[in-house]
């Protein structure tokens, strides 16, 4: 078994790709062999939930560079409905499909993607290596979107330092943290807005996460109401404007005590902000 | 020519094998190579290897870890040797046939261990190699002694720094045998270097005590607090992680300092930052600062034995400061990150003078080598030249040679003692 994967991961493909700041990706591989890739494309292919079936796929044409590799180009637009797309060599229309490999993956430009104001739609997309070695692309997709800028955790409270993208705030303006699973429950922040309408800050007090007694562990999803009419649209906060693809395990955030809880501010697997309330042990 | 290298485990991660390959990669421009790899464990390599390069292994574990001869220990491979635990029977044997059949112009051993089996099985008309990537100072006594015995019969010792290979001259007595720095290559890198604009510092290793991450992140503290825009990347992984993320949390760094996890390769991270960073307190070489400079960054690294020094030019391509100065290595970062053109200068001067360690200049230094020991060798002359300082140096090794085995003897007997009160 093992065997099998090595040998199908030593013979696929390799793609290395470059990231412009804009959004553009270009994919560069050497020319696969011609009896078995007559006319070569590479293929995007929205990852399905699991036991559906596959319904969104972009094909990219293939052309022969100056030094002799195929390249493609992913412009920025269309932008990319939000998953993660396998990226595959197909060996032409209707053809079978060989998954790609990941050659170097030049994303210096996006480090920091985070110092450039976004318009709505706001699109992202970073290239990232699966955990079973094969090249694929993260996206993600949100009409506004909260950008976390730092985080600091005292004893009592968590204070989050964020820009907004693709919205401004309005008088009125609030944070909500939603329970997760919990049917609608919420609390209420007041940020902190910046002169711009884009910079905000706010801080939530450890005691108004705690479960009531009884209860047990419980998660917060963080988002901001850009203003107080009927309508406004909840923006997710989270950290996508950089190159990490997978944020949890690197930016870990210290947690706090708070009676027989700890309280921790940290990063979905999707990036987006959440608060973890854990009864302690 | 055809050239054989006799490496512990082609199929694993890590720099003796990184170089390994580098180096058959480029000397297959001209010669015949080959790769023999004592053990196996997979189907293939970590690590990419070039195609004109063959690969054959002696032992495969996935078949003979429970080989009767490969359950008794191993009689050639000394048993002072860091891998001792990792040889047998089995693999004394595998060795001895592969060099006594090896049809090569050339044979190198790439750690101590496979050294001695080079010098005393490899027949009498190949030239012998023994290459050293760690460093004879750091060598436990007792092995020192059984170098100093089998390293005789070698052509070639090659050491990765020009202190190891002092060391070697000078404490080692080793008539008739040439012995050089080689130092690692590097492969030229394929990106474009660093611009120097990006507000991160790059640092890459396994993280284990050695390497002193911790002080390096206790130095980035005041770099944080006065520049708060900048992150310090740490790519790797090992022991020290979760130490290593307490004492960000208790610094309040973890908004600026990161564990990014293993990196391989390391070079599209390389080129993600400005300045490249090292606090170990021991480097026998430096892959890593070559691997930044080579991107265009410059390093600030301790002066630590003994790459280090012979890698950066202080104050020209990067900064050296004291081992374990915390505050020495805060204000060298300080000094880059707050001096833009600074920063871009010595990148661009990194660049440049980090090429002596592209492949190129390397496997010139190394073919050199082979033929100045090779025509030693048909022209019946002792390879190493007579020195006037040779009797001196012969006598002084005699020192380092009783010193060794008075330790060796003194710790074998403290061995035996414990082992009979146990």
């Amino acid at each position: 078994m093992t065997t099998t994967t090595e040998t199908a991961l030593s013979t696929a493909p390799r793609a290395s790709c470059t990231a412009d700041a804009d959004g553009r990706i270009t994919f560069h591989l050497a020319p696969p062999d011609p009896a078995a890739f007559p006319s070569p494309r590479l293929l995007l292919r929205l990852r399905p939930k699991k036991g559906q079936p596959e319904t969104t796929l972009r094909v990219l044409t293939l052309t022969t560079a100056g030094d002799g590799r195929l390249s493609a180009v992913l412009d920025p637009l269309p932008a990319l409905p939000e998953g993660r797309w396998d990226l595959c060599l197909q060996t032409g229309p209707e053809g079978e499909r060989v998954r790609l490999r990941p050659g170097l993956r030049d994303l210096r430009a996006l480090v920091d993607g985070h110092v450039r104001d976004r318009p709505s739609p706001v699109a992202v997309r970073i290239p990232y290596v699966t955990k079973d070695g094969y090249l694929a692309l993260r996206t993600w997709l949100r009409d506004a979107h909260v950008e976390v800028a730092g985080i600091d955790v005292t004893d009592r409270s968590t204070t989050v330092r964020a820009r907004l993208h693709g919205a401004s705030l309005d008088a009125g303006a609030s944070v909500r943290l939603r329970l997760r699973g919990g049917k609608g429950v919420e609390r209420t922040v007041a940020p902190r807005a910046g002169a711009d309408g884009l910079d905000l800050a706010f801080t939530v007090d450890h005691a108004d996460l705690l479960p009531g007694s009884g209860a047990g562990d419980r998660v917060w999803d963080v988002f901001v109401l850009a203003g107080s009419g009927a309508g406004t649209p909840l923006i997710r906060a989270g950290r996508l404007l950089d190159d990490v693809a997978d944020r949890k395990e690197i930016f870990v955030h210290p947690a706090a005590t708070a009676g027989e809880f700890t309280v921790r501010p940290y990063y979905t697997v999707d990036n987006d902000l959440a608060v973890e309330v854990v009864r302690r042990t | 020519m055809k050239i054989s290298f006799l490496l512990h485990n082609a199929y694993g991660i890590g720099g003796t094998i990184t170089t390994t390959f580098n180096l058959a990669q480029a000397l297959a421009d001209r010669h015949e190579v080959e790769i023999v790899s004592v053990l196996r464990h997979r189907e293939l390599p970590n690590h990419t290897l070039d195609p004109r390069v063959a690969l054959r292994p002696l032992v495969d574990l996935r078949q003979e870890k429970e080989h009767p001869l490969h359950l008794r220990p191993a009689r050639v491979f000394p048993v002072a040797e860091y891998r001792y635990h990792q040889y047998s029977e089995l693999t004394d044997q595998r060795i001895a046939e592969a060099l006594a059949t090896t049809d090569a112009e050339v044979v190198i051993g790439t750690r101590p261990g496979l050294n001695v089996h080079v010098a005393r099985q490899a027949p009498a008309h190949v030239l012998r190699v023994g290459q050293e990537h760690l460093t004879l100072d750091n060598h436990p006594p007792r092995l020192r002694t059984t170098l100093r015995r089998a390293y005789r019969r070698l052509d070639v010792v090659t050491t990765v720094t020009e202190a190891d290979a002092a060391a070697y001259r000078r404490k080692m007595r080793l008539p008739g045998v040439r012995v050089e720095a080689l130092p690692n290559s590097v492969p030229d890198p394929v990106l474009p270097p660093a611009d120097g604009t990006a507000k991160v510092i790059v640092a890459a290793g396994r993280l284990v005590p050695v390497k002193r991450y911790d002080l390096l992140i206790e130095a980035f503290a005041p770099v944080a607090a006065a520049h708060p825009d900048w992150q310090l990347r740490i790519y790797g992984k090992g022991e020290e992680h979760t130490r290593l993320r307490r004492l960000i949390e208790r610094l309040g760094l973890h908004n600026n300092a990161l564990l990014m996890g293993a990196a391989a390769p390391m070079e599209a991270e390389w080129v993600k930052g400005s300045i490249g960073a090292t606090a170990a307190n021991f480097e026998p070489f430096g892959m890593t600062i070559v691997e930044a400079m080579r991107c265009g960054l410059p390093v600030v690294s301790t002066d630590c034995p003994y790459g280090p020094a012979e890698i950066i030019e202080d104050g020209a391509d990067g900064r050296l400061v004291p081992v374990g100065d915390r505050d020495a290595l805060t204000a060298a970062l300080l000094d880059l990150v707050g001096d833009d053109e600074l920063r871009r200068r010595m990148g661009r001067t990194a660049l440049s003078n980090a090429r002596r360690f592209g492949p190129v200049p390397v496997v010139e230094q190394a073919e050199r080598l082979i033929e100045a020991a090779a025509t030693a060798r048909r022209t019946g002359r002792p390879p190493a030249p007579p020195e006037p300082a040779r009797l001196r140096r012969a006598l002084a090794g005699h020192g380092f040679a009783a010193r060794d085995a008075a330790y060796a003897a003194a710790s074998a007997a403290r061995r035996t003692i414990r082992g009979g009160q146990r």
